[in-house]
Formats: C-alpha cells, sequence, structure tokens
C-alpha cells in the first residue's frame, strides 16, 4: 500500500502494452459479465427469438423495466395503460391514478375481460409494490402471453410513484 | 519536492477514482435489470442490447475501480476509463438533445440527477483518469 501511494507499482510500459492490457480489461469483464447474468441473458434473448417466432411482431416473452422518469412521461402524455398486479385491498389503499386493478392472483380470470376494454396493441405498463416485488414482472409476462406486444414493468412500483409525489388515487392522500 | 507531491497528490486522484468506479460497479452488478431500464432510457440500443449493457458495464467499473485502487495495471484501468466515461458523455448527451428526462443510471438506481451534472461530474472523472495516464510524463521534469 505504502508502495502504491508512493506511485512505484503504476505499471509504466509502453503504450502499445497499455492499450493490450485495456483490451484485455473489456474482454475479461465481457466474460465476467456475460457469465454472471448468464440466465438472465438467456431469458432475454429466448423472450426475443419466442415473440419473432410467434407472431413476428416487435413482442417480448419477459416485460422490459422501465424507471420512474420513464413511467411519469407516459403517464403524462396518456401513452399507456397502467396496472396494478397488487391485490385489491391494497389497490383500494392507495395507488397510481388512473391504474385498472388486475390482482396477478386473479390474473386468468382477468386477462381475458381486459382484453374487450384495451386493445393488443396498447402499451401496458405494469407495478407492484416495489423493486423487491416479482408480481408485475410475472403478470407481465402472462399479459405477452395473452398476445399484449408491448408490456413494461415499472421496477420502483407504488412506493417510488408515491414518494416522487406524483398523482394517486384512493387511500389517504 | 514538488515531483513528490505530485506523484502523492496523483497516487490519490488514481485511489479516489478508482474507489468510486468500484462503487458504482458494485452497486449496477447487484441489480442488473434495474440498470437495464436505466439504459434502456437512453434509447439507443435494442432490447437485448440493454441486458447485454448492463450485464458488461459493471464488471468494466469494477475490474477498472480495482486496477485503480490497487495501482497494478493502473494505466489499463484509466485507459478504459477514459473509454468509458467518453461513451457516458455522448449517450448522456444525446439523451438531452433529444429532449430526455432520464435517470442517468451513474450510480444508485432512481437517483435523480440533473443531465448536466452528470456530464459535468464524467468530464471530472475524464480529467482525474487522464492525470493517472499521463502521470509519468507529469512528473518526469519535476
Amino acid at each position: 500500500m505504502h508502495n502504491t501511494l508512493r506511485g512505484e507499482a503504476v505499471n509504466t510500459g509502453p503504450k502499445q502494452a497499455v492499450l493490450l492490457e485495456a483490451l484485455i480489461v473489456l474482454l475479461l469483464a465481457t466474460v465476467i459479465g456475460i457469465g454472471s447474468n448468464w440466465k438472465l441473458l438467456s431469458n432475454a434473448l429466448s423472450g426475443n427469438v419466442m415473440a419473432k417466432a410467434s407472431s413476428g411482431a416487435a413482442q417480448t416473452a419477459i416485460p422490459l423495466p422501465l424507471g420512474l422518469m420513464q413511467v411519469k412521461e407516459l403517464f403524462d402524455k396518456k401513452e399507456a395503460v397502467i396496472i396494478d398486479s397488487r391485490d385489491r385491498n391494497t389497490y383500494a389503499g392507495g395507488h397510481i391514478k388512473g391504474a385498472i386493478s388486475l390482482p396477478l392472483m386473479d390474473a386468468d380470470k382477468l386477462i381475458p375481460e381486459l382484453g374487450s376494454s384495451v386493445p393488443k396493441n396498447a402499451m401496458l405498463v405494469v407495478y407492484c409494490s416495489g423493486y423487491a416485488c416479482e408480481d408485475s414482472i410475472e403478470l407481465g409476462k402472462q399479459l405477452i402471453s395473452a398476445g399484449y406486444g408491448t408490456v413494461y414493468y415499472f421496477d420502483g412500483g407504488f412506493p417510488a410513484w408515491r414518494d416522487a409525489r406524483y398523482p394517486i388515487a384512493g387511500g389517504k392522500q | 519536492m514538488t515531483g513528490s507531491i505530485l506523484k502523492h497528490g496523483i497516487a490519490i486522484v488514481r485511489i479516489v477514482l478508482g474507489a468510486i468506479f468500484l462503487y458504482a460497479g458494485v452497486v449496477k452488478a447487484g441489480d442488473t435489470k434495474a440498470f437495464a431500464g436505466s439504459i434502456e432510457a437512453y434509447r439507443l440500443l435494442p432490447y437485448f442490447g440493454n441486458y447485454l449493457a448492463a450485464s458488461i458495464l459493471p464488471w468494466v467499473e469494477i475490474i477498472c475501480g480495482v486496477l485503480l485502487v490497487t495501482g497494478w495495471r493502473a494505466k489499463a484501468g484509466a485507459t478504459v476509463t477514459i473509454l468509458l466515461n467518453l461513451v457516458f458523455i455522448v449517450a448522456m448527451a444525446s439523451a438531452v438533445a433529444r429532449g430526455l428526462e432520464i435517470d442517468c443510471g451513474c450510480f444508485r438506481q432512481g437517483a435523480k440527477d440533473p443531465p448536466l451534472l452528470a456530464i459535468g461530474r464524467d468530464i471530472l472523472f475524464l480529467v482525474m483518469a487522464g492525470l493517472v495516464l499521463l502521470q509519468d510524463r507529469l512528473t518526469a521534469n519535476k
């Protein structure tokens, strides 16, 4: 450490050696990054493949995450249908203004009903209770399976939306 | 005397820069999906590309961070750090130019750093990495 502070441990090789080492750094990061996220990348890749095979449209088998600002932008422009995947009581206690309640536990029954009011080409944003919540992803997958082509999930969920003081409905406002 | 101070100063800059990149990389590597969402917000890559970049970029930062903190192959770390920051600056400037209001995804997901602050910070990192890379030249005649 002492040597490091004095700068003696810093490599002083020629430019080509530094560039080669930089390339090795990038290759090493690529190998570790892909290796440690193999399952996630496989799912993402197979999602695209399945979508192309099933309809040829720009669909995905797993929903893509969206951040708070992107959801707010879609909300403001009314470009997306927002869906709350939490249970009815939690929805009643407070939800994103205008969100449709579609609890994951009732998805089998409610997704076909959704088809009568929301066209299959609509952009859907599904949310639940925040980052550790998987219900929105699971419901998103089911919506994609039901034929909805553009489905996102809002990673921050209701807590992030509420904490940003964006429009909510129900519960104590 | 001046040379010694300069060497120590650059060593501190190197360690601080490395620690920052190490932290940024570890935070992102811990939540690849959320980071993919942050990258998606830039609307520069296709669907799978967002996940691929989110898988690799944190490890580039982690490895660079380790090299800079330890001082072992620090110039390679500094070179990649410069490249990385140039990419970040171009991506952020492109988002600003297209009127996208996005979270830069630089550190913790959901942090709302103004784009110009993020660009300014990347330029500072660029300068810090440049100092590490040019250490020999800067201290040669001191």
